[in-house]
């Protein structure tokens, strides 16, 4: 139940601030009013370690003959940190909200509210059918918001491409469903059979962008900061949490290294576009593609606390540096502590991120790694183009840091405490290995021109040279187009009568030569 | 008072009174009133039970005689009559919001009482001449006065009335094959003309393409209404055949055929649904996939058949009625219909765009949506039984997806800094805001259908035994 509680006081506050802004468009505490349920929520999330493990089964749907499967909420050591990781950016949100211009934005805040509950209700989903409902109302939420943000054709059809690469992914959980009822199994996330669980690691790679490789999104987006972060971080975290849930008997399939090849070419792709973006927000795709890249490879490795851990970096460690638009020295320091939390050092919140040795493909999680922890103390010190703290009014002033170090003190706590990933010793040779690598990074950046900041890009078909599993689908299309036509003209044209005739005969003979 | 008068009798008069007395701006109210009425109706008073209401006892006989033919209700009929006629007053209530003339409410009453009639009446085949009169009756519907019948009225017309003899030839055929079950050579021609019936009334590939003619060239309301209502009263008709006859239930056959005309249309349907270029040919495709569903579910190897097949049935009227109001509050700007006519229109009616890609991603089985859990139902049920089939029922709801994503992209590609404006009245915002919401309702919840499914089965007691 307190997982519904959890949510339900995100929707609410979400509610009332709609109804307030409505009823009373002039009202003043609309934010206290959107702090007040957030601290709320959040601390309810944090009184779930007291009772956990807990479930919630609701039978719902009828007849249940049809329906085996309840609508099911779980909160256990994996999406925990999830639930708290969401709760905690969606307070950091409204924390710095306060410094922007339009800072009485009470839909945003609203919006805001509403995706977090969603999230929670997506990270605890217990079976992939409950799952699937909260992608999809994700899914609806984010593409409307994108199409209301967006001009122009071109950016509305990638808003549209996005929102079906996403739903691509919720075909590809429907299609393990049919694998996993096929083989005789239900369709949950614990009896699932041997090679089910690969088709959910790629339902979720589809939905992050890694698996094939793709950008979601334009880096020319309008949401930017608060509600485009809140957006980007817990859609992720929504897709993540499914690979928490891979049990590690449903990814034993010869077919593993062909996911976890692209996987890490994806990760290496998102860590290096990522060092070289000109600012965190038009490189935070690649963050994204980078971490979610990560998580999805140690879900491959059958390391689920990896998984989570760089889930929550994802969410923590990104969301404290996509929410600062505000210069200040302390507050970039205490960023710092973000490069730490993804350096897999021992007691860091990534610290049980390779606890199964990844093998052969240790050099290449490795250069990841590197390339992220660079990019990310890069921009975490770039301190150009951001208005600085000691022109913001007092109470500004003491909020707003609170609302960057909450997610920081969240990565430290996560690091020690509260989940089945935490006060790891871990594998520290890797992690000694990428921490130098990033230091030689961060000293090669300005002395050669490779890593010298490129505009972002949007990563599509048409940026392809040569063959690409996207010209081979396109040509799939296209044949199937042709061969469309050919049927429509020929049974809907003049002659149509008669070869509808001529089939149905064709049909008969071959009905009765079965023995009908 | 007799229920076939009260369901049959009733609406077909009051549908020819609204034809020649009533004005056009109250059909829509009055026709709608009625089905409403008549749908509570069957869902309050029990049929052929005595319902005492204080000191009176009321009772609503069952049958009635015409012409030496029966007309018969069961009590088991009520939620079934409940169903018909609350989603008729969907489509009627949406009348007005679509600007469709005053006889489509008239004429509608009459083909859903015909339709009615033909799951009463005894003995069941003379259903085949019902259906072939409501088919009949659709024509006016589809043909703006003084036009001639485009090619796609013809087909259809063609294709119902080659279905009744065949039928009807079937029918007598049966009789035969029940006398003497041994007989391979008569099983073989009764099954291959049942088949070849419900063939031509399903609009089974490659009979189907009147529907995506008729979708480009007649109005989107009507077509709507005729894909609602035919193949509905067709699906029925049919399992009153396999509830009837032994063999057609147990014949693996015949099981298989009715397996591979299913997924071959959702196939071929999402196929060619995937490449449209016509939002109205769009709709016509994804019927017949869904028309293919319908014939999934009717031939699993299961007990849930009658359940699954009416989880499908019931939100269909409702995406359709969605769908097709839709369209034609877009079609009196974009009349032909067309990817390039009805561009970034979500600026210029985003309620009608809204309902329409919310009814056809709810066709396509988008979680949420009235269609998910119907199709969840049944992949579980065909999962079990062949991954051969899933896969190819998976592939055709593929093709649905990426017609319906083909479509979204085209609604909201529009030019820069175009206003968003409302074109729609607060009629229609109404009518398709309420549609909307049900979709998501019977997505979400889709146990509000429980009532009326639970109690079907009664009527085909020996299907899925």
């Amino acid at each position: 139940m307190l997982i519904v509680l959890s949510s339900l006081i995100f929707f609410i506050t979400a509610i009332t601030l709609v109804a307030l802004k409505i009823y009373q468009p002039g009202i003043r505490y609309a934010w206290l009013i959107a702090f007040g349920g957030t601290i709320l929520a959040l601390t309810s999330v944090l009184i779930w370690q007291a009772q956990m493990d807990f479930a919630l089964a609701i039978h719902f749907w009828q007849p249940v003959e049809l329906f085996t499967n309840p609508i099911a909420f779980r909160a256990d050591g994996l999406n925990w940190p999830y639930a708290v990781s969401l709760s905690a950016l969606a307070l950091s949100v409204l924390l710095t909200a306060v410094v922007n211009p339009n800072f009485s934005d009470t839909f945003t805040w609203a919006g805001t509210l509403a995706l977090s509950g969603l999230g929670l209700l997506a990270v605890t989903a217990d079976n992939p059918v409950t799952l699937l409902l909260v992608w999809s109302a994700l899914d609806l939420t984010e593409l409307i918001s994108q199409l209301r943000a967006v001009e122009g054709p071109s950016n509305s059809e990638k808003v549209v491409i996005a929102f079906s690469t996403r739903v691509l992914g919720i075909g590809l959980l429907i299609w393990a469903n049919v694998v996993s009822v096929s083989s005789g199994n239900s369709f949950d996330f614990i009896s699932m059979p041997a090679g089910a669980g690969l088709y959910l690691v790629a339902a979720a790679g589809l939905r992050m962008g890694v698996l094939p490789l793709h950008l979601p999104y334009s880096s020319e987006s309008n949401l930017r900061r608060g509600f485009g972060t809140s957006l980007r971080l817990v859609s992720a975290a929504s897709s993540l949490a499914l690979l928490s849930h891979i049990p590690t008997a449903s990814l034993a399939s010869p077919l593993v290294p062909f996911l976890l090849i692209p996987a890490l070419a994806a990760a290496i792709y998102g860590g290096w576009m990522w060092l070289r973006a000109p600012d965190e927000l038009t490189g935070r795709p690649y963050w994204i593609i980078s971490l979610a890249a990560l998580s999805v490879a140690s879900a491959l490795s059958g390391n689920s606390a990896g998984s989570v851990a760089w889930g929550c970096s994802l969410i923590l460690i990104g969301g404290s540096l996509f929410l600062t638009s505000i210069q200040n020295v302390w507050l970039n320091r205490a960023l710092l502590v973000g490069a730490f939390s993804i350096s897999t050092l021992p007691f860091s919140l990534t610290a049980s991120a390779w606890l199964n040795n990844p093998g052969f493909f240790f050099p290449f999680i490795v250069i990841t790694q590197a390339l992220t922890m660079a990019g990310y103390i890069r921009h975490a010190l770039r301190s150009s183009g951001r208005d600085s703290l000691d022109v913001q009014p007092t109470w500004t002033r003491t909020v707003y840091p609170f609302g960057i170090g909450l997610l920081v003190f969240m990565q430290i706590l996560l690091g020690l405490t509260g989940w089945n990933g935490a006060r790891q010793i871990g594998s520290w040779l890797p992690a000694i290995i990428a921490s130098f690598l990033t230091f030689g990074l961060l000293w090669a950046t300005p002395r050669f021109r490779i890593f010298n900041p490129v505009r972002a890009h949007w990563a599509g078909p048409s940026q392809n040279q040569g063959p690409s599993p996207y010209a081979f689908l396109w040509g799939i299309y296209r044949f199937i187009s042709q061969l469309s036509k050919t049927i429509t003209v020929t049974l809907e044209g003049d002659g149509g009568l008669m070869w509808t005739l001529l089939f149905l005969v064709l049909f008969v003979s071959l009905m009765t030569q079965g023995g009908l | 008072m007799s229920a076939p008068a009260i369901w049959i009798f009733v609406p077909f008069l009051v549908g020819g009174i609204i034809l020649f007395f009533i004005h056009e701006r109250f059909s829509a109210a009055i026709g709608g009133t009625i089905a409403v009425l008549l749908s509570l109706s069957a869902l309050i008073f029990p049929i052929d039970t005595a319902l005492l209401v204080g000191t009176v006892s009321l009772k609503i006989s069952a049958s009635v005689q015409i012409l030496g033919r029966s007309f018969i209700f069961s009590t088991a009929d009520g939620p079934l009559l409940a169903v018909i006629y609350g989603v008729a007053a969907l489509w009627f209530f949406g009348t007005q919001a679509s600007g469709t003339a005053n006889r489509f409410v008239a004429i509608g009453l009459m083909i859903v009482s015909l339709l009615t009639a033909s799951i009463a009446v005894e003995p069941f085949l003379f259903a085949a001449l019902l259906l072939e009169m409501a088919a009949m009756l659709v024509i006016p519907l589809l043909v703006p006065p003084y036009q001639k019948p485009k090619r796609g009225v013809i087909r259809f017309i063609i294709y119902q009335t080659l279905a009744m003899p065949f039928i009807l030839f079937s029918g007598w055929m049966l009789a035969g094959v029940e006398a003497s079950p041994g007989n391979i050579g008569l099983t073989t021609q009764a099954g291959t003309m049942l088949g070849l019936g419900f063939a031509f009334l399903l609009a089974i590939f490659p009979l189907y393409n009147w529907i995506p003619l008729l979708t480009e060239e007649a109005s989107p309301y009507a077509t709507g209404f005729l894909l609602w209502a035919l193949p509905m009263f067709t699906v029925i008709f049919a399992l009153d055949f396999f509830d009837r006859y032994a063999w057609l239930r147990t014949s693996p056959q015949l099981s298989s055929a009715v397996q591979f005309a299913g997924v071959f249309m959702v196939a071929s349907g999402g196929m060619l649904a995937a490449t449209q270029r016509h939002i109205g040919r769009m709709m016509g495709y994804t019927a017949i996939a869904e028309t293919g569903l319908i014939i999934l579910a009717m031939g699993i190897k299961s007990a849930e058949v009658v359940h699954v097949t009416f989880l499908l049935l019931i939100p269909r009227g409702l995406e359709l009625a969605v769908w097709a109001l839709g369209l034609s509050i877009i079609k009196r700007e974009a009349f032909n219909l067309q990817f390039s006519d009805v561009q970034g229109f979500v600026r210029k009616y985003p309620i009608a765009v809204i309902a329409i890609l919310a009814a056809h991603l709810s066709m396509t089985g988008f979680p949420l949506l009235a269609g998910f859990p119907s199709r969840l139902a049944l992949s579980q049920e065909l999962a079990s039984q062949s991954l051969f089939i899933s896969f190819w029922t998976y592939a055709g709801l593929l093709g649905l997806l990426i017609g319906a994503l083909r479509t979204m992209a085209v609604f909201v590609m529009a030019e820069e800094n175009s206003g968003w404006v409302v074109n729609e009245t607060w009629i229609q915002a109404g009518m398709l805001g309420l549609g909307v919401i049900g979709l998501f309702i019977l997505g979400v919840a889709p146990q509000v259908l429980q009532p009326f499914i639970s109690r079907l089965p009664a009527l085909f007691e020996h299907i899925g035994q």
